[in-house]
């Protein structure tokens, strides 16, 4: 059987982690990761250590892999018929990248929310109910939808509409749903791509307000363009550049605080101080 | 205006005069290309412009019809009898015996030719009708409503060329005033006569103050109205008597066909009428060089008689008159302030041309508005005793409908045959021509004629043009329709499914997809082989319904509307497939990553998202699917559809047609009738076409509505 559901025993002591962080602290692993489109190389040797319960971004140029390599923690990459990923990925001490395991399984726990609002052309109800009821469950289910929405930030504002078409929705509230519609199947790990590019600055902030009031619960990872968001919200940073082969690569992953401040590589502070990309 | 050079660099673009003239010559090109795309709209709308002129042009328009008797004359018969058939009626061809018989009674009444009243008149009295009293100045005025004028008619062409008709014509006017008492018919004002004879004077040039002269010998042919013919009878004798070396010989044929022999061909010289000539008999005779001459030679009338006994009797109104000779029984009955005595009737004889005159005057009706029962006997009195026992066992006349009955009478007895038709151009441009065209016709009617009735889409097939319908055809199509999408359907849905979501990208799956796409593009004749070949031939046992024991025996092959539904449905197999995964591939693919990333399944992501996304393209195509199969002949044609078939197809198992099956048959038939029968049909297919893609649009704009 799969250990994809046997959390760690505990939420562990944070202050731990500030020395150096043991293997339990990990949500999710990627080791020697290399992903292939076809025959070309888009990814390079990544080996990524998501600590769990913070917000991890993953920064770089266009092309740089940093949405692949998203991609490949919840195998959505599978979509893409081309694509091929070698290396691992280690969620709760399990490949999930192994022979044995579904897709439809490793999803179910590692939930994400994509760069456009996509609700279901559905009810706002059901674009949080569906989710709940193909993954079996077996609770309250108007409990379930209000906690979801509150938990996104929503429910004040769409309690009075519940039942009416989620494309009414503003593409901020949209954003939103999205959010409350992947925790309601309560994942460990919600994978974030660009969640706010399509979004107005106030909008974009309440999405990060409500980043951090996940956190509390969930372990988020998010890519973002937007240097800035990525210094507000985010507890470690992850680096990516791009080769002369076009090939992407981890350039330099640590705390938030020292990538921005103090950047071991060149190339990181050129970045950063908007010198190119 | 020019735009400056900015820089003052060495202009790279055209600038000042030759860059507007670039300008002009870019937009000039672009209203060419604009004007090519308008031009061929135009055109395509011109084509379909054509094509329904053409289809409408036929559908409908005049027809003549052609009765074997006459449906008036029907009537007259039926209403003689059933005045006839009344209580105490005394019926007599004799005259004088009504006469006798009035006079003695009190509650009689009785009705006769207006010369026996005169010598009568010390026992009986006519009673004024409408308030006229009946005598030779009401009479020819026409005021008097028993009354009518006759006539007879000629051309001047032939009192000029044959001298022995000019000469009859003009003995009978100067004579007919010393006959006609004793005919029985009134005399015609004098000013009519001296009309008449001013009018042969001017034709034959002839002075009628000279003696006729030697007379002539030769013949003389007349024919027409039944009431003329014993007047003109007479008046030949008579003629002979006075010295004629020639024959006359004198017709009865009812006056309308009088003038269609005098139109059509030289055979009669002189028309009896009982009234006068109409448009549409004058426009004809005068298109076939024989313009019609008229001659006034005196008029008829019916007197109503009672006894001088009778005191109450004053006045009667025609109503009035209906009811005292046909089901009133008492006096009373009419009218409340007469006597409650029984009605004694007299009546001439059913031979009697006077009997014909009242019926069709006091009675008159159309023989559709006849109640069913006299209807029956109608029937029964003109077609054979084993046709009444067949159509007693088809269904009771106690259950048949008055039109049911109606409409036997009009196809046995009247037997009315569309023996020519016109186009809707024809029948608005050449009116008069096809009037006169008509006029020639004996016993023919004009009617302007809607090829597509009510009865017309229920009426089952017939070799009788103006029979004929639809309905086989539809259920034949509807059936057929069905079969192709409860087989098409699920298989051209699932088949897309499997392709756009599942299929992975080998080679084997690639073979697939060209073969659709090339099946797309086979000819429709070449699936008509293929379904011949499996379903017809190979799958008999099925497909004729014989392994399941039902179907028709007598049909026990496959050309049934199973096969016929196989075959579209093979034929519109890769059209649906094709536009159904372009339906699936429409789907966004961020509601399928919506989907997995809650960890669903991909069934659950097809069923769930991607198909009621992609419903309202997949309804769309499937509707203009059908309507693509609808339309299709080719194949039908070569796995057997029937030529002719009467029943409604009962099930998947029976033989069947369809509506362009139908057309097509009826297109090749030679008479012309089949074609404005094409035209009507087509009119229905294009009306079901039509409101199959109306629905394919409306659905597409509801599911549109929902989905964004």
């Amino acid at each position: 059987m799969l250990k994809l559901d046997s959390k760690p025993n505990t939420k562990p002591e944070m202050p731990k982690r500030e020395s150096t962080p043991s293997a339990l602290d990990y949500a999710i692993e990627a080791k020697d990761l290399n992903v292939f489109y076809g025959n070309f190389h888009a990814v390079r040797d990544v080996n990524l250590s998501i600590e769990r319960n913070k917000i991890t971004s993953m920064i770089g140029p266009s092309g740089c892999g940093k949405s692949t390599v998203l991609r490949c923690f919840n195998r959505m990459n599978d979509l893409i018929a081309s694509a091929r990923v070698e290396g691992e990925i280690l969620f709760n001490n399990q490949n999930i990248y192994a022979s044995n395991v579904d897709p439809v399984q490793v999803r179910r726990h590692i939930g994400m929310v994509f760069q456009k609002p996509n609700p279901f052309p559905k009810s706002i109800y059901d674009n949080i109910a569906w989710g709940a009821k193909i993954n079996g469950f077996r609770g309250n289910m108007d409990e379930l939808v209000e906690q979801s929405l509150r938990g996104a930030a929503l429910w004040d504002e769409v309690k009075d509409k519940i039942h009416q078409s989620a494309l009414s929705l503003s593409g901020g509230q949209q954003q939103r749903l999205c959010i409350a519609r992947t925790i309601a199947v309560k994942p460990d790990i919600i994978l974030m791509d660009e969640p706010a590019s399509a979004l107005d600055p106030i909008a974009t902030l309440r999405i990060e307000d409500l980043m951090r009031e996940l956190v509390e619960d969930y372990t988020i990872i998010i890519v973002t363009h937007n240097m800035q968001q990525a210094s507000r919200v985010s507890d470690s940073t992850a680096f990516f550049m791009v080769d002369e082969s076009r090939t992407g690569h981890l350039m330099e992953y640590g705390p938030t605080k020292e990538v921005f401040t103090k950047p071991k590589n060149k190339k990181t502070e050129d970045y950063i101080t908007g010198r190119f990309g | 205006m020019a735009l400056q050079n900015l820089t003052g660099d060495v202009a790279t673009y055209p600038e000042g005069a030759a860059g507007e003239k670039q300008v002009v010559g870019r937009q000039r090109r672009g209203k060419f290309w604009a004007f090519l795309f308008r031009a061929s709209t135009v055109f395509g709308i011109l084509a379909l412009l054509a094509l329904l002129y053409n289809v409408v042009n036929s559908a409908f328009g005049f027809v003549m019809l052609q009765n074997e008797i006459d449906p008036d004359v029907i009537v007259q018969q039926a209403q003689g009898e059933m005045l006839l058939n009344a209580s105490d009626v005394n019926p007599s061809e004799d005259d004088q015996e009504l006469a006798a018989g009035v006079a003695v009674d009190a509650n009689a009444i009785g009705f006769f030719g207006y010369a026996y009243v005169q010598e009568h008149s010390d026992t009986i009295r006519a009673v004024p009708v409408d308030g006229v009293e009946p005598n030779a100045a009401t009479v020819d005025s026409g005021e008097y409503p028993l009354a009518r004028p006759l006539y007879l008619y000629s051309a001047p062409s032939v009192l000029t060329e044959e001298p022995q008709v000019a000469a009859f014509l003009r003995y009978y006017v100067e004579h007919v005033n010393a006959v006609i008492d004793e005919v029985g018919y009134f005399p015609a004002a004098a000013e009519s006569l001296e009309a008449s004879l001013a009018l042969w004077q001017e034709i034959t040039g002839q002075n009628i103050s000279e003696s006729n002269g030697a007379l002539e010998a030769g013949s003389v042919e007349v024919a027409g109205s039944s009431t003329v013919y014993p007047l003109t009878q007479r008046l030949a004798n008579e003629f002979v008597a006075s010295g004629f070396g020639g024959e006359i010989n004198v017709a009865s044929t009812g006056t309308q066909a009088g003038f269609a022999e005098f139109c059509s061909n030289g055979d009669v010289d002189i028309v009896n009428a009982s009234r006068a000539a109409s448009r549409a008999e004058i426009e004809a005779c005068r298109s076939a060089r024989r313009p019609l001459a008229e001659f006034r030679v005196g008029n008829d009338a019916l007197a109503v008689v009672v006894s001088q006994q009778n005191s109450f009797l004053q006045n009667v109104t025609q109503e009035q008159l209906a009811q005292l000779f046909t089901t009133a029984e008492l006096w009373s009955d009419v009218d409340p302030s007469w006597p409650s005595e029984p009605i004694v009737r007299y009546v001439p004889g059913a031979e009697s041309g006077t009997l014909d005159f009242f019926t069709e005057t006091v009675l008159p009706a159309e023989l559709e508005d006849l109640p069913k029962e006299t209807l029956i006997g109608i029937l029964e009195a003109n077609v054979s005793s084993g046709l009444m026992r067949r159509f007693e066992s088809d269904q009771p006349f106690a259950e048949r409908t008055q039109e049911n009955v109606y409409e036997l009478v009009v196809e046995r007895v009247v037997e009315s045959t569309i023996v020519k038709s016109w186009s809707l151009v024809d029948s608005i441009f050449n009116h008069s021509e096809i009037e006169a065209e008509v006029a020639t016709v004996p016993n023919a009617e004009l009617t302007f004629r809607s090829w597509v009735t009510g009865d017309f889409i229920t009426s089952a097939q017939s070799s009788e043009p103006q029979f004929a319908g639809v309905r086989t055809a539809i259920f034949g199509s509807l059936w057929v329709i069905l079969v192709t999408i409860l087989f098409a359907l699920p298989i051209g849905v699932g088949a897309a499914i499997y392709l756009e979501e599942y299929a992975e990208n080998n080679r084997f799956n690639r073979l697939i997809e060209t073969n659709i796409n090339n099946l797309a593009g086979v000819p429709s004749i070449i699936y008509g082989m293929l379904g011949l070949a499996i379903f017809v031939r190979a799958l008999e046992v099925i497909t004729s319904g014989r392994l399941f024991d039902v179907g028709d025996p007598t049909t026990a092959n496959g050309r049934t509307i199973l096969s016929a539904g196989l075959t579209l449905a093979l034929l519109i197999l890769p059209l649906l497939i094709i536009n159904a995964r372009e339906a699936i591939r429409s789907v966004p693919a961020s509601l399928r990553q919506a989907s997995y990333a809650l960890g669903a399944t991909k069934w659950q992501t097809t069923w769930n998202h991607v198909l009621p996304s992609a419903l309202g393209g997949i309804l769309t195509v499937t509707i203009l699917a059908i309507s693509r199969a609808i339309g299709e002949t080719a194949p039908l044609v070569v796995i057997g559809a029937s030529t002719f078939i009467v029943a409604d197809p009962d099930g998947p198992f029976a033989k069947f047609t369809t509506l362009p099956i139908q057309i097509y048959q009826w297109t090749s038939r030679p008479q012309a009738e089949f074609r404005n029968l094409a035209a009507a049909a087509i009119l229905v297919l294009l009306v079901l076409l039509l409101s199959l893609n109306a629905t394919a649009v409306i659905l597409r704009n509801r599911y549109s509505r929902q989905g964004s």
